[in-house]
């Protein structure tokens, strides 16, 4: 049995240097994560914890420590490794398909079976009717819903996520959320893992099996806690706002 | 004419967040209740509780929104159960009925012009722009529409499923 895990975060830490003057950001952030793991980071706002994503993914390089992606050093260009952004990132000249169709061509799929693998997860995230439209066609919620069809289309193993949900309205959020959890509960379908940033405890700890908790400003981490709420969570619960609570002492 | 209106500027997934509110509090709450659960004011709320009840998922009475069954088996359902769903009610809409029927009739795709024109005879110009870009949403959502925004053509489409 191989028992490595998929993503070891190792004493991670991010400085900025100033006229000559250290301003820590990360502070030796060290967590392993496997697979089917859904893990929640999160922290006030300042905390770091976007660089810290911006590190696993490899588009940043700590100042110390260091992270592996199955047992190597990650890179950028892992294709088993999505990212989906907070601000969709979407190209705005292409139609839906395109932009779905975008990392599968970064991956070098053949162009035949693009369109196949596209529609295929276009349907996964409900949006089969929009192929065509072009970003400015679609409100914010379907946008980001491009963003994790696109993030799928590659089928990585580890699904990365930086605040998908702050700037979507409040029901449409919501809706969102479980729209990915239903997709995480289909294990037909892509990732194996998945790591989201969120500054919402609520969120988190809705949605994760384990959150981990960082500090303000150098973000460390402050607690690592297993959440064992059966699913679906309901939020009016008293488990569930107990964890709520007990993060929340934690950050303030 | 105007039928379309309480559904335009608003989203399935919105209604879907309100039910998935309303269904925590505990399947009945106060329309103020759900406005502070979900930190949207009644402003915002107002349209997404109207098109929720236009479409036969939520009612509210005296203030008090309630989830029917349709709304229930909505929410219940997965991403592709509730497009079929949605179909069938969205089919039921007099002015989605009217354009799918000129559409089949003309036997080719309507320019965005001339859906314009029929809509703004009726309710001004500036609701007929409300409503299409409404009737393009939902047509596609539910996938019997099908809208080029480069040449301004719609078109029915037979749904995937």
């Amino acid at each position: 049995m191989d028992a490595r895990p998929l993503l070891e975060v190792k004493d991670v830490t991010k400085s900025f240097f100033e006229n000559g003057k250290e301003f820590k950001i990360l502070d030796l952030v060290r967590f392993d994560l496997a697979e089917s793991d859904f893990v929640c980071v999160v922290g006030p706002s300042g905390c770091g914890k976007s660089t810290l994503l911006r590190i696993i993914v490899g588009l940043e390089k700590p100042t110390s420590g260091q992270v592996l992606f199955e047992g190597e050093p990650i890179r950028a260009d892992n294709p088993q490794v999505a990212l989906v952004f907070q601000s969709f990132a979407l190209f705005p000249w292409l139609t839906v398909e395109q932009n779905v169709e975008l990392g599968l061509e970064a991956k070098g799929t053949p162009s035949e079976q693009r369109k196949a693998i596209a529609r295929r997860f276009i349907e996964a995230v409900g949006l089969t009717g929009f192929e065509d439209a072009f970003p400015r066609e679609l409100s914010g919620g379907m946008k980001q819903r491009v963003g994790i069809a696109r993030a799928l289309a590659i089928d990585p193993l580890l699904l990365c996520m930086d605040e998908p949900f702050s700037s979507l309205d409040p029901l449409t959020a919501q809706n969102l959320r479980d729209e990915i959890l239903q997709l995480w509960a289909n294990p037909d379908l892509p990732p194996k893992a998945v790591l989201m940033v969120t500054h919402a405890i609520e969120e988190a700890v809705y949605m994760a099996d384990r959150v981990i908790v960082l500090s303000s400003r150098p973000g460390r981490m402050v607690a690592e806690l297993e959440i064992d709420l059966p699913r679906p969570r309901n939020r009016k619960e008293p488990e569930f706002y107990g964890w709520v609570d007990e993060i929340y002492s934690l950050i303030v | 004419m105007t039928d379309f209106h309480p559904i335009s500027k608003v989203t399935l997934g919105q209604i879907v967040g309100l039910i998935e509110a309303v269904d925590e509090i505990g399947g009945t709450a106060d329309a103020a209740t759900v406005s502070q659960e979900v930190d949207m004011d009644v402003d915002r709320l107002g349209p997404i509780l109207n098109a929720g009840e236009f479409l036969g998922l939520v009612t509210v009475e005296d203030g008090d929104v309630h989830i029917t069954d349709v709304g229930r088996k909505l929410l219940h359902a997965n991403v592709q159960e509730r497009k079929r769903i949605i179909r069938e009610i969205i089919d039921d809409v007099p002015l989605f009925r009217l354009v799918m029927d000129t559409a089949r009739a003309a036997g080719r795709p309507l320019s965005r012009g001339e859906i314009l024109d029929a809509l703004s005879a009726r309710v001004g110009s500036h609701q007929a722009q409300d409503l299409f870009k409404a009737l393009v949403y939902w047509g596609r959502y539910v996938e019997l529409l099908r809208y080029d925004s480069q040449s301004e053509l719609l078109s029915l489409r037979t749904p995937s499923k």
